[in-house]
């Protein structure tokens, strides 16, 4: 029943398989819209598709709903972790047992529909930028909160004790003990925000916005621009995916990783590497100045686009579009 | 407790190689586990394989329970080749492996479920295992609430339900305590005596070989060949009394040690 | 940080946990009683559970919600398991070409998602169902899949040693052992069910919560608001309550602590 071990699939044959499905997937789908085996009015060819993005990338449309859309994800996000993380650490490590008292109610509050928190913001907070920031931030912090509070608590004592042995300063234990024990596990808690963030983003545009990729999807499904819908929903769909991919790969080079050992049903072995891998100062600063400056373009993206609005479709009001189909009340 | 003469495992040039997609450190592409083993087994015998690490003890033990194929020589087993693994030989591994989610009984009925054996009389054979290891009491426990001595007993006991004749233990004692260790070892002792099996026992301690075996077979490393077996001849039962401070044990345990010397390796 | 905690404290932590939930019920009663709070904007908690008990319209509303999001889960439940368990168990191959190709699918939005269903099924419990299925499948074939690929090794071998057929191997072996990390993707997946649920029935709807939750808000109706929401809420907790305690009871050797 055992085989010998097999050979290590070689990278790119291992590249090649798993591209396979997704790639087979698009050619079916080129080909069930051109063969008619549906409706290509519901269903417009994958090349279509292509193009009309092609088209948006030229005209900028594209550039400026993502840009916009970065840079509402990242300030919402900032939020999330500016409130989040220190608040985690103070329940996980100080604050046990306020920490444990409160802890259903944060469950509750975390389990509430986010698209409750949209509708209760927009009624108090108006349709304006800071009801997206307020809910975006919502969602995403708790995550954030609870992977890091679970981070803080599972710190080995014995790493604490070690370093307290040697007469280590609060900042310093802080700083050089329980931080970076506890960052893996926060990471993934980041990681799980991020997701969540793109995808209330997403929600929130479309329900709540002029601008954005989430925005020109719904857009472009009101106004039955098939082709467009179509292209908004693959830029959200793969963005969304990237975003997923670069953080797991992030995450695996950032902090030490095994690979499961090779199993006795016939499975391919998997390569085992060991990679710990330190961005430098300079990489960090790098990365911190990259995604300031996607905030700021998007940002003056926003005011400049908002302003556009308000000057050509005086009297109109331009966030109030139809919230969803069937209702009578269609603008 | 003398063997019978007849053997009952015969490994006949036995040679396993492994290789690699990447370069080995020393630029080979191959690396050479276990190179022509000759050995024999005798029916009631208990033998100890004792080597240094990576030398091939395991993959020996792998090939004799048939679990990996040799790359060439043939393993006999009362005369009959061995290609795969069946119940006639029970294997014990060093991290226990019992099923999280079985009680203690459940665990040891294991082999008797995989042999069909009806759950009437599945019952009274794992009540008698239970009782010959020491675990009466403890039918209903999960593995987590076991020590670890008694989680090996465990294992211990699911390897001898499904009654093999022949016992196959890989280190099965070194994740544990020293004095649990002890323990264990009278305990596999009193088993073999009241059971009769047929033994291989692999082992890093040389110390633990000279208590437990009658012979035992030092094996070389890189690659794995048998580089002397040496009797054990002690009187048994070897609990009674200390017998690890008596001078015949010494000279048992040193004759290994210098086999042993160089890593292992070849002359 | 100890995790000893005595009994008597232990029952003190309950005792005020109950407290602050128990204390913001009641704040939420008597502040628009009291006129701390507008009584329009912020109805008394009574009046939203009379709605939800009594006011036959919205129970329907609810019932059919009910209805989409555990069909939805039901029927993610009965594609996505055996497909993430063939996967990670037997097709190897597959597993990894269609890997990529699920974690794609698995990123559509229900918005965007519905927008797409809609022009194919109509607005109608259908696109509703489908969406909600759609998007709980993926994350309940990851946790099959991963749980079946993260066997312990030496349990393997340990079975294999005994001749066992490949059935019974996964039966009797792989399965349970895999059994925390799926029951942990279905309390996941069954999380984003009701997400998803609203999001679906905000966006392609004429009944459900989501469509009470749209309609109150436009038209400020803020007690059929609060009850839609009382309704979702206390619905998804206790789904996650109860899949938490049924993980505890079939997998009672090996709850995973973790984060939840």
């Amino acid at each position: 029943m055992a085989e010998p071990m097999p050979k290590q699939q070689s990278a790119i044959s291992s590249l090649l398989l798993r591209s396979s499905g997704i790639i087979f997937f698009l050619i079916f789908w080129e080909v069930s819209s051109r063969m008619h085996w549906i409706d290509p009015y519901f269903l417009p060819r994958f090349s279509a598709v292509i193009t009309e993005l092609w088209n948006l990338a030229e005209d900028g449309t594209l550039y400026s709903n993502m840009i916009i859309s970065s840079a509402r994800a990242i300030g919402g996000l900032a939020i999330a972790c500016v409130a989040g993380l220190p608040l985690g650490f103070a329940f996980g490590r100080w604050f046990p047992a306020t920490s444990a008292v409160l802890d259903p109610l944060l469950r509750i509050m975390s389990q509430v529909n986010p698209f409750l928190v949209l509708l209760i913001s927009t009624l108090i907070l108006g349709l304006g930028e800071t009801t997206k920031f307020a809910v975006i931030a919502w969602v995403s912090i708790w995550p954030l909160l609870f992977y890091t509070m679970t981070a803080v608590r599972t710190i080995d004592p014995l790493l604490i004790k070690t370093a307290r042995s040697m007469g280590i300063s609060e900042s310093g234990l802080l700083l050089k003990i329980l931080i970076p024990a506890a960052l893996p596990t926060i990471f993934t808690g980041l990681r799980i925000s991020a997701g969540i963030t793109f995808f209330i983003l997403v929600a929130v545009e479309m329900l709540n916005a002029s601008s954005g990729l989430g925005w020109y999807e719904h857009n472009a499904a009101m106004n039955f621009e098939i082709n467009g819908m179509y292209a908004g929903a693959s830029v959200i769909v793969l963005l969304g995916f990237l975003l997923n991919r670069f953080f797991i790969s992030l995450e695996r080079s950032l902090f030490t990783w095994r690979a499961p050992v090779e199993f006795l049903l016939g499975g391919a072995k998997t390569a085992t590497r060991l990679a710990l891998w330190r961005p430098g100062r300079v990489g960090i600063a790098a990365a911190t100045l990259a995604i300031m400056g996607l905030f700021v373009s998007g940002s003056f993206e926003i005011v400049r686009v908002n302003t556009e609005r308000a000057n050509s479709l005086a009297g109109i009001d331009a966030g109030k579009h139809a919230r969803h189909l069937g209702s009578e009340v269609d603008k | 407790m003398a063997p019978h003469q007849n053997p009952k495992i015969e490994i006949r040039n036995i040679s396993r190689t492994f290789s690699h997609t990447t370069v080995g450190s020393d630029g080979s592409r191959e690396f050479t586990a276990l190179e022509d083993i000759t050995l024999t087994v005798r029916t009631g015998e208990f033998l100890a394989i004792v080597g240094p690490s990576g030398c091939g003890k395991s993959t020996l033990l792998d090939i004799l329970a048939g679990l990996s194929p040799a790359t060439s020589g043939e393993v006999l087993i009362d005369g009959v080749p061995v290609t795969r693994p069946t119940l006639n030989r029970g294997i014990v591994l060093q991290g226990y492996s019992l099923l999280a989610w079985r009680t203690v009984r459940k665990n040891i009925e294991f082999g008797l479920e995989v042999k069909n054996i009806p759950k009437s009389e599945r019952r009274a054979i794992s009540d008698r295992y239970i009782a010959l290891v020491g675990l009466t009491g403890f039918e209903d426990h999960y593995p987590h609430e076991l020590s670890g001595g008694m989680q090996q007993r465990v294992a211990l006991a699911r390897a001898l339900a499904y009654d093999p004749e022949i016992l196959l233990l890989d280190e099965p004692f070194a994740a544990v305590d020293a004095l649990t260790r002890e323990n264990l070892q009278n305990e596999l002792l009193r088993i073999w005596n009241e059971t009769g099996k047929t033994i291989v026992f692999v082992t890093h301690s040389i110390e633990e070989a000279t208590y437990l075996a009658d012979r035992v077979a030092v094996l070389t490393t890189n690659p794995g060949t048998i580089r002397q077996v040496v009797d054990v001849q002690l009187p048994r039962p070897r609990s009674e009394g200390d017998i690890r401070s008596t001078p015949e044990f010494g000279r048992i345990r040193h004759s290994l040690w210098n086999l042993l010397q160089n890593g292992g390796a070849h002359a | 940080m100890t995790r000893s905690v005595s009994k008597r404290s232990s029952w003190g932590i309950h005792a005020a946990q109950v407290g602050i939930v128990a204390l913001i019920a009641l704040g939420w009663e008597l502040f628009p009683h009291l006129g701390i709070l507008t009584a329009n904007t912020f109805p008394p908690l009574s009046r939203a559970i009379t709605t939800i008990l009594t006011d036959h319209l919205f129970a329907r509303h609810a019932l059919t919600s009910i209805g989409r999001a555990y069909g939805g889960l039901t029927a993610a439940i009965l594609v996505g398991l055996p497909l993430g368990l063939l996967l990670g168990g037997w097709f190897n191959r597959f597993q990894q070409a269609l890997e990529p190709l699920m974690e794609l699918f698995g990123q559509a939005n229900p918005v965007i998602l519905s927008h797409i269903v809609v022009l194919f099924f109509g607005i109608g419990t259908g696109t509703q169902l489908f969406v909600i299925s759609w998007l709980s499948i993926w994350p309940i074939s990851f946790s099959a899949i991963n749980g079946v690929r993260s066997v312990d090794p030496q349990i393997l071998k340990m079975a294999a040693s005994l001749g066992i057929g490949r059935w019974q191997l996964f039966t009797r072996v792989i399965l349970p052992s895999a059994a925390p990390a799926i029951i942990t993707g279905i309390r996941l997946s069954a999380g984003y069910a009701f997400i998803m649920l609203i999001a679906a029935e905000l966006m392609g709807a004429t009944t459900g919560l989501g469509y009470v939750m749209a309609t109150s808000a436009e038209t400020a109706d803020m007690n059929s608001l609060a009850a839609a929401a009382l309704v979702v809420t206390i619905l998804a907790l206790t789904t996650d309550l109860f899949l938490k305690q049924a993980g505890k009871r079939l997998v009672v050797w090996r709850y995973q602590g973790g984060v939840d």
